[in-house]
């Protein structure tokens, strides 16, 4: 608050208060209050633009009814004239992919690297860094972000959500950083659901399969008045063990339960109120020991006011509690408390600005174990973030620049900065061409700083009390072009330079510490293309190539070990067909190339999905990975064989109301 | 409020220092006021849009064969209470003929004034005399057009609705019925259909 605040506003050339002589603390409250809420007509010009009517006035009713009045989030800019690479997965996509989970449903952007290890456990990152402790990703579920400050990354099965009420997810690859949290290094996901007035009504389904054993789901969506919407849902899911690479069942079943509401009230038309709120518990087996379990709560309001179309604000809070067992190696209570609030305003008549301030405490309780230990065990993490960002229209409707910074302040590293330049130039409505340069950090975490192994001297991995967060240059250029109204294509490239990147450093024979003694160069691109084939048939595909140098910069790193493990190439397809008399069948196909160290052979499969869809009834027989009996997808230690993911099927059936 | 501050605030820039204490109580008090203001752009998106379904629903509706008085005669879009197109709806219209009967615009303040027109949307300035006025227009083969919480309730034909932040319809087909209106099934189809005595 205090950084976006301080810079943002005051000085703000919009509001020319510099010269004010010292008002009290309180006048500037009101002062600040008073212009935020009035100043937001400032900008509003009679757009009584002939074009935009003309425009309007040729599109189809279903068209018209497409367009969206107002944008209130960062990102509902139009997916065309962005200049990030984001990729949108729709809830149609997931729908029809057959997909029975959140980390399945993530395989469908083609800019994200995704892959299973077994049952219950992904390793899911972008551009590179992929591990099941990948740590280069902000991941979002409605505005909250799902981030464990033990390893700054995501423990996947944990996150749940009801992909039914899914609205669409939207990755984004290459920094983040100046809008979004901490984390957006490599990129973002934010995954959207409906609002409760767009899920009313009763969905029940249910199913089972021979890895997906059996599961079943229910939401019934109903309204007190016009005004206030709600829902309530409950999920459970079992899924069998996956077999070890000599065939053998891993004993890693994995179980799951997930209920939740979400309230929408809509006070007026210019204000929304959001309150929603997950449970879950779950348990996974293991080999020799007792199960893993875990559960979680949170609860999350969030208040968005639109003044305008160019203006809106919105102020959000959420509290997040996470709980997992392992017995025999760690245990962690995770409490979150999160408050942010963004606003957007018009700037004479070419200027947008966006600014935004959050604060975050994390109370990170860890009970250690002879194996391995965070000291101290208990934590309590503050973050204090800003953000602002100015979006000037150099050329109106053909050319845009956005400069923007994100401020910083955590307990590990102090005060960080995070700025980005964008550039965007539409030389027509079906074209965009656009480049970035960004500096993106990736805050330090409790297993950077706090790790030791075993849990009493001598210690085998002592902490890293030196280390510092590890730093990136972004250079990005992209085109997206529409050739036709079927077809639209999407070209991404970059080049990433890392700086003070992790290393495992030796202090003595058989003693090693973390420390920042890697530097990095990543670079390559991503293609997405959209077809569609017929009013029946739409084809979506992609293509990744990304390669990896890394070089240590200290004689104590040791040069074999290297964050993550990715491969060069990789490609995805997707087919979504309907068929005559109520039929749908669908494909979805991909490619990974082999992971260099520790080594995994590349594979190919694919999913496939039939269904039958009649007036409230579904019926659907999905295949999952059916090329192979089993294959591997990912290996994070050199020590063990690869777990292995199996051919497996399900039936479903599904209700709506 | 907010709008009527900005040309004040304006002018008092250069004697902001003098005159910031005076300012700040008096910023403080518009708080509240500007609150809960609707934005009043000229224009926004919104009505950008809505004005150009008001042009897609004039063609989509036929009238009965004795509403105008010659194949020429224009068809009128009116607007009952302030108006929130600004002249957004003129240049949408401009020049657009339907069925050879050219399209114009009037705006009326009362109800009384409403004569010959063909399609009526009703603004909110007018939402405590909805009931009066489509009472008034029962049985007339006028289109009415409305956007506040029970307008089809009241007696309206079509009301706009917006929801996941795109402007939706929704058509009371009885009531067109009864207005001897004629609506395309095309409309129907993408419209939510509002049974009688829905909203």
């Amino acid at each position: 608050m205090r950084c976006a605040g301080g810079n943002g506003v005051i000085n703000g050339p919009a509001f020319r208060v510099k010269p004010l002589p010292q008002p009290s603390p309180g006048g500037l409250i009101i002062l600040l209050l008073a212009m935020f809420f009035t100043l937001p007509a400032w900008g509003q010009t009679a757009s009584t633009n002939t074009e935009t009517a003309a425009l309007y006035k040729k599109m189809s009713l279903e068209q018209l009814m497409s367009i969206e009045v107002t944008s209130v989030s960062k990102h509902s800019e139009k997916l065309s004239g962005t200049a990030s690479a984001i990729q949108v997965i729709t809830h149609d996509d997931i729908q029809r992919s057959g997909v029975s989970s959140l980390p399945e449903a993530l395989r469908l952007a083609p800019n994200l690297e995704v892959a299973q290890i077994n049952s219950h456990d992904w390793a899911i990152s972008t551009r590179g860094f992929n591990n099941t402790t990948a740590n280069k990703l902000l991941v979002m579920i409605d505005g909250r972000a799902v981030y464990t400050p033990l390893y700054a990354g995501v423990f996947w099965d944990a996150q749940s959500v009801l992909l039914e009420d899914v609205d669409r997810i939207e990755v984004v690859s290459g920094p983040g950083g100046t809008l979004w949290g901490a984390n957006a290094v490599n990129g973002v996901i934010n995954v959207i659901t409906r609002s409760a007035r767009d899920t009313q009504g009763i969905y029940v389904s249910g199913g089972g399969g021979s890895l997906l054993q059996d599961f079943g789901a229910g939401r019934y969506g109903g309204s007190v008045n016009s005004n206030l919407f709600y829902r309530v849902y409950a999920q459970h899911s079992d899924r069998n063990d996956t077999p070890l690479a000599n065939g053998i069942d891993a004993t890693n079943a994995w179980d799951m339960t997930q209920g939740g509401f979400r309230m929408d009230y809509y006070p007026s038309e210019m204000n929304t109120l959001t309150l929603q709120g997950d449970a879950y518990a779950g348990s996974e087996d293991q080999p020799r020991n007792s199960d893993v379990t875990l559960d979680g709560q949170n609860i999350l309001g969030r208040w968005t006011r639109t003044f305008s179309e160019e203006s809106d604000f919105s102020l959000q809070a959420y509290v997040d509690r996470t709980w997992r067992d392992t017995h025999s190696t760690f245990a962690e209570d995770l409490k979150t408390y999160d408050f942010d609030f963004q606003h957007r305003f018009p700037l004479g008549e070419r200027q947008s600005i966006v600014w935004g301030a959050g604060y975050r405490l994390m109370q990170d309780d860890v009970r250690n174990s002879p194996a391995l230990a965070f000291f101290p065990a208990n934590r309590d993490l503050q973050l204090f973030s800003g953000f602002l960002q100015d979006e000037i229209t150099l050329v109106p409707d053909r050319l845009k620049f956005a400069i923007g910074t994100k401020f910083e302040h955590n307990d590990f590293s102090g005060f960080e900065i995070q700025p980005s330049g964008r550039l965007t130039w539409t030389p027509d409505e079906r074209q965009t061409v656009w480049a970035a340069v960004s500096r993106a950090v990736r805050s330090p975490s409790r297993i950077d700083t706090d790790f030791f192994v075993p849990a009493t001297p001598p210690y085998f991995l002592a902490g890293g009390t030196n280390f510092d967060s590890e730093k990136l240059i972004a250079y990005e250029l992209g085109y997206r072009v529409r050739p036709s109204d079927r077809l639209s294509l999407s070209l991404a490239s970059y080049y990433n330079f890392y700086d003070q990147l992790r290393s495992l450093d030796v202090t003595s024979p058989g003693h090693f510490v973390l420390a920042n003694h890697f530097r990095g160069e990543v670079w390559g691109f991503e293609l997405s293309a959209n077809y569609q084939a017929a009013a029946w048939w739409r084809l979506r595909a992609g293509y990744d190539y990304s390669h990896k140098y890394l070089t240590p910069t200290s004689a104590s790193a040791t040069p074999s070990v290297r964050e993550g493990n990715d491969p060069d190439n990789q490609f995805s397809f997707q087919s979504v067909m309907d068929l005559p008399a109520h039929f749908q069948i669908d494909v979805t196909a991909r490619y990974v190339e082999k992971l260099p160290t520790p080594h995994v052979p590349g594979y190919f499969t694919f999913d496939a999905r039939l269904a039958w869809q009649y007036k409230h009834v579904e019926l659907a027989l999905v295949g999952q990975n059916l090329w192979a009996d089993r294959h591997a997808e990912f290996n994070a230690s050199s020590t063990a064989p690869a777990q292995e993911i199996p051919r497996s099927v399900y039936g479903k059936v599904t209700w709506r109301f | 409020m907010a709008v009527l501050n900005l040309p004040t605030r304006r002018r008092t820039r250069h004697r902001l220092s003098r005159l910031s204490g005076v300012w700040l109580v008096i910023s403080a008090l518009l708080l509240s006021g500007a609150w809960n203001l609707p934005a009043q752009t000229a224009a926004s998106k919104e009505y950008q849009i809505k004005a150009a379904f008001l042009f897609n629903f004039a063609q989509f509706v036929d009238w009965p064969p004795d509403t105008f008085t010659n194949a020429s005669a224009p068809l009128c879009i009116g607007v009952l209470g302030d108006d929130p197109f600004g002249n957004i709806l003129d240049t949408t219209i401009n020049g657009e003929k339907i069925d050879g009967h050219p399209l114009v615009i009037r705006r009326f303040h009362r109800l009384e004034e409403v004569q010959d027109c063909q399609v009526l949307f009703i603004s909110r300035s007018e939402t405590r005399r909805m009931r009066q006025i489509l009472d008034a227009l029962k049985g007339r083969s006028v289109l009415t057009i409305g956007e506040v919480d029970g307008f089809c309730k009241d007696g309206g034909i079509i009301r706009f609705v917006t929801e996941q932040n795109k402007i939706h319809f929704r058509i009371n087909p009885e009531t067109a019925k009864n207005s001897s209106l004629t609506v395309s099934s095309k409309l129907l189809r993408l419209a939510q259909i509002v049974p009688p005595g829905g909203d």
